[in-house]
């Protein structure tokens, strides 16, 4: 066995980056110029006008197109099969199967277990599983090809609902049985002894659908060999974790294998890792010794590339008439599909509000279904969802403000650490700044509405749970010109990262952001930054950057300083030009020493957080919904979000962080959930108009941002904490907070259409 | 993947006429759903016969008496625009304007709309269904949330156009021309339930091409509308959606029509509701009563039950705004 597998995980695999020096970082900045500012993006020209070129738009000379043929049972052995007849068809260049060189690859680690599959397994545990690919002059004659690959399958039972994998007479989809692994369980203080003394004690039942990720860009890549050497272009978050786990897979040293993604159409996590098809390119490359492009079709990538993973969740919440919470309790079961993945996540339970008995049981079991994936913030929408409608519910029962309730319950650590203080807190401020931004007393005191339109409105809240990898290295050469180049390896997965650290350079050299070029996201050519997801990009990246800027800072000042013969405290960059008290601008030009040296090149790199304190997102979102009670419609008429993620980067890029987590979230709540066939374990919507992301017009026409910077000065040297993934956390629960409040129905399952409204009106009415 | 296929676009009715006679053909009318149904193996004819050069089946025209007649290849953004239409049967504009998306409106025709194949998620996905020639209907035990509550035998799907409830609301009649000639078809009968036909969902022949809708002019104190509900804004066929058109003389209902959308294989026509507006005026008592009605012999399967709920209330709501 080869020493390493496809990473289908979201952390990346360390990746031989310098080591992290120890000493602390530089203080954060006080007034900015550049940094915060509404700067547009700096590539946003390239992607507006399609001259961004995204992998899926490369085209090589003599480049072969590649396509996979995939099992279209849940459940089956692959007995046989024969490629000879696709072999031989127009164009075919390579068949790829289970008996082809280098194809016995391992794959989907469990913890402690090792693989539990291959590239090709006969062993079919899902439908969508890969079986062959092959590689032709045209992708027309690669899929035709695939139609006659004749494989023999051995049809197996299957179990597609998580709630039945554990019966008795269950098929089993590996060795060990359909249990993962044994229950999780975290616990402290005595929870019987909690509801014991509570006054008020709730229990709901939760059900979440799963939800597929569908980037705009599907996934896929095109690889090419030069000599020994592996170049592949593929749509990724982490071209580093990706480079990792490919030269594990491929037997080759990670320095003769080169992974870019400059461009790349958005993941949402489904693009964390290594994927099969990029090996499997790799493979038909080495074959024909062509270039391959293997792209996935979009409905495959309903199948196969990751999805949100159902949950069923109970929880129970007991408090003190004055609302002080004193027991909380959540059973989870959730599936991630045929093969390991932790789907589900208690975090939010076990942190988000002080409690001091507190129990959580996670069970986890494997179904015929497509695998798991990080999904924007894994597990902490459904729990959110679960979580935050049990303490909606308690406080009704309490008779106490839903705002006022989780005020009462504001931590000052994380309990889940043992009591490590946070760098910075927002809990209590989202709360109070977003209600009353929101409007919330007054909207929550409104009349619903006496008709068949009703309005409520809901709040919900959150934080995030990791912190970041603090391991990222990154430079900065700066011309006498003004201009930069950043050279970093972080991803832009559709963020803005690129401008943001473009700002960051900019604010630290004096010089338009624009002047700014930047290199990055290339194993060959950049330097390591871990993959982008879990809301540390900036967090790990800018630091990173800012101190490759301050070194070049330094050095320009330096010889600044010895040119006009001035103390360098007195001297400022700004305009591109060294600016003195009395207003004179040099121009960088003008220094001899400095055009006779440059450029002037800094490395920077990112320092380990800060001893003994953790720095972790918070939010508070807030929705005000119409409820159809003739027909289950419900309408998002506003939502807020705010949002203590430290600094304010750029104004511009944190509102489409937040609106879009806000939309994803709406998706979330009341469209979006994966169809599988019970019987035939068959996703029966994999595709844009069955599987059904919101549209515009399901946007909630009036959208705020509110950002809650509490002006952190010890989470990092920029003063950002995450965002992309709390910004999408509470929206449904807020939602669905909003929905019982205007009718009265607790809507526990999501989607929360109304498919499901209608159904819970009637049922409430007999 | 698209099979090959010849693609052919005569420039008259005659030539279209003389290429399906051919046989194995299909006709390409905005191709919103020729395309899918291409893609999905659900056809895979040998000719694809465009109607995109034949100008006299485009249009929207009104005839001495007032009779509109529009045009099968007339685009749905057209009639959910047309200053005519909007005026005399506001519930057809509407209705086009309700469909997919914007992008889809600017493409798909009437035509095209009303002879849409069936939406079912096991006919258009790998399912070997009952309808494709296998043995089994899988919608029938399995994931029949969007499936029919009416009219449903051995094939649970639901006709997917909002066009074809108003139309047949209004008393619209097809047109169809064929080598022999022209034939008028009354919308209503224009469709076929899978236990009329198990393979074909209109009266067409193989050979024949729906040409035109003709709309009778409305009757002094004539309404109209539609009302869709769907899961999201945009882009989404009709969980269920009601048309309603009716004729009033010093505001007693005359004459009544309620068609649902969403709930059968072809428009459903409301009949027990219809009766109880007649002679009556519509308030808001009487617009409950009748979507009480509206479900009369619903047989909701496992997962659709809540579409008897969302009939009522669209109903009801879809006559308030008449009353």
């Amino acid at each position: 066995m080869k020493a390493g597998f496809g990473s289908q995980q979201g952390a990346a695999v360390p990746g031989g980056p310098p080591g992290t020096p120890a000493e602390s970082s530089a203080a954060t900045w006080g007034e900015t110029l550049v940094v915060g500012a509404a700067v547009p993006r700096v590539d946003g020209w390239q992607r507006v006008t399609g001259t961004a070129v995204y992998p899926l738009d490369l085209q090589f000379p003599g480049m072969l197109h590649a396509a996979v043929l995939r099992c279209p049972h849940a459940h089956a052995r692959v007995k046989r099969v024969d490629t000879s007849r696709a072999a031989r068809m127009p164009g075919v260049r390579a068949v790829l199967t289970a008996a082809s060189p280098g194809a016995d690859v391992p794959w989907y680690p469990q913890r402690g277990k090792g693989p539990t599959s291959k590239l090709f397994d006969p062993h079919c545990r899902y439908a969508g599983e890969e079986v062959a690919a092959v590689a032709a002059e045209t992708l027309f004659q690669a899929r035709e090809a695939l139609a006659v690959i004749d494989v023999e399958y051995e049809v197996l039972p299957c179990v597609a609902e998580m709630e039945e994998a554990l019966l008795p007479g269950a098929p089993p989809i590996h060795g060990g049985g359909n249990r993962q692994n044994e229950t999780l369980r975290y616990q402290r203080g005595d929870v019987a002894k909690g509801f014991a003394e509570a006054d008020a004690v709730v229990e709901l039942s939760f059900r979440t659908a799963c939800e597929i990720h569908t980037p705009m860009e599907v996934h896929g890549s095109v690889a090419r060999w030069e000599g020994d050497t592996l170049t592949v272009w593929d749509t990724t978050q982490g071209v580093f974790a990706v480079r990792d786990a490919l030269a594990s897979a491929l037997g080759l040293p990670r320095a003769k294998v080169r992974v870019i993604s400059q461009y790349m159409g958005g993941g949402f996590g489904s693009k964390l890792g290594l994927n099969k098809h990029t090996v499997m390119a790799a493979l038909l490359a080495r074959a024909t010794g062509r270039p391959v492009k293997l792209f996935l079709s979009r409905e495959e990538t309903f199948l196969c590339v990751g999805n949100r993973p159902p949950n069923r969740l109970t929880v129970r919440a007991g408090a003190k008439k004055d609302g002080t919470l004193v027991a909380l309790e959540m059973k989870a079961l959730g599936t991630g599909g045929a093969y390991p993945h932790m789907p589900t996540s208690a975090y939010l339970v076990t942190d988000l509000y002080a409690c001091p008995n507190v129990a959580v049981e996670e069970d986890n079991v494997f179904t015929n279904t497509g695998p798991g994936r990080p999904f924007r913030a894994p597990g902490f929408p459904p729990c959110a969802w679960a979580l935050e409608q049990t303490i909606d519910a308690l406080a009704e029962k309490l008779r106490i403000d839903p705002v006022e309730l989780r005020l009462k319950n504001v931590p000052s650590v994380s309990q889940q650490r043992g009591g490590v203080p946070y760098t910075s807190t927002g809990l209590a401020e989202c709360l109070r700044r977003g209600a009353e931004a929101f409007g919330w007393k007054a909207a929550r005191a409104r009349a619903r509405g006496r008709g068949h339109l009703r309005r409520g409105v809901g709040v919900a809240a959150g934080m995030w749970g990791y912190d970041g990898e603090p391991r990222a290295t990154a430079s900065v050469s700066l011309f006498a010109d003004g201009s930069a180049l950043l050279n970093t390896g972080a991803s832009d997965i559709g963020t803005g990262t690129k401008t943001v650290l473009a700002q960051v350079v900019a604010e630290e050299l004096g010089i338009a952001p624009e002047r700014v070029r930047i290199e990055h996201a290339d194993t060959g050519t950049t330097q390591y930054a871990p993959a982008s997801g879990g809301s540390q990009t900036v967090v790990v990246n800018a630091p990173a950057v800012r101190e490759a800027a301050q070194q070049v800072r330094r050095e320009l000042l330096e010889l600044a300083a010895a040119a006009l013969s001035r103390p360098q405290e007195e001297l400022r960059l700004a305009g591109g030009a060294v600016v003195t008290p009395e207003g004179t601008a040099h121009p960088f030009a003008s220094f001899q020493a400095f055009v006779a040296s440059q450029p002037l090149v800094g490395v920077g790199r990112r320092h380990p957080h800060p001893k003994g304190k953790v720095a972790l997102p918070f939010v508070a979102q807030f929705a005000e919904v119409e409820v159809n009670t003739r027909t289950g419609e419900v309408r998002v008429l506003r939502m807020l979000g705010a949002q203590d993620s430290g600094r304010v980067m750029n104004r511009l890029t944190f509102e489409s962080q937040v609106f879009g987590g806000i939309v994803m979230g709406v998706g979330f709540a009341l469209t979006e959930a994966r169809v599988v066939d019970r019987r035939t374990g068959t996703v029966v919507n994999a595709n844009w108009h069955d599987y059904k992301i919101p549209t515009i017009k399901d946007c909630p026409a009036e959208l705020t941002c509110l950002p809650v910077d509490l002006q952190d000065r010890e989470c990092n040297s920029v003063g950002a904490k995450g965002l992309g993934e709390p910004a999408t956390i509470p929206t449904a629960a807020a939602i669905a907070n909003a929905v019982y409040h205007a009718v009265g129905v607790r809507v526990t399952d999501t989607p929360a259409s109304p498919v499901q409204i209608a159904a819970l009106l009637q049922r409430r009415e007999g | 993947m698209i099979p090959n296929f010849r693609y052919v676009r005569p420039t008259t009715v005659a030539g279209v006429l003389e290429e399906l006679a051919r046989g194995d053909a299909r006709l390409h009318a905005g191709g919103s759903d020729l395309l899918g149904c291409l893609r999905d193996g659900i056809l895979a004819p040998r000719s694809v016969v465009s109607l995109a050069g034949v100008p006299e089946l485009r249009g929207i025209r009104e005839l001495a008496g007032g009779e509109v007649r529009i045009g099968a290849m007339t685009t749905l953004r057209e009639i959910a625009s047309h200053p005519l239409l909007r005026e005399r049967y506001p519930g057809l504009a509407q209705a086009a304007g309700l469909v997919a998306s914007p992008q889809l409106r600017n493409q798909g025709t009437l035509g095209g709309n009303l002879c849409q194949k069936p939406r079912c998620w096991y006919y258009r996905g790998r399912f070997q269904c009952a309808r494709k020639g296998g043995d089994t209907c899988y919608a029938a035990e399995g994931e029949n949330q969007y499936h029919c509550l009416f009219g449903g035998e051995t094939c649970y799907y639901v006709h997917p156009s909002d066009l074809a409830p108003v139309l047949v609301a209004l008393e619209a009649t097809a047109h169809l021309l064929g080598r022999g000639g022209r034939r008028a078809v009354s919308l209503e009968r224009f469709f076929l339930l899978p236990s009329q036909d198990f393979q074909r969902e209109t009266v067409l022949e193989a050979d024949e091409i729906l040409a035109e809708v003709a709309l009778p002019a409305p009757r002094p104190g004539a309404a109209s509308v539609y009302r869709k509900v769907r899961e999201r804004g945009s882009w989404d066929f009709a969980l269920v959606g009601a048309a309603v058109a009716l004729s009033r003389s010093d505001g007693v209902v005359e004459g009544a029509r309620i068609v649902l959308s969403g709930v059968a294989a072809i428009p459903w026509r409301a009949q027990t509701a219809e009766k109880l507006l007649v002679g009556r005026r519509l308030n808001a008592a009487l617009a409950a009563q009748a979507g009480a009605a509206a479900s009369e012999g619903a047989r909701p399967l496992a997962h659709n039950g809540y579409k008897v709920r969302m009939l009522q209330g669209v109903v009801e709501e879809a006559l308030r705004s008449l009353a």
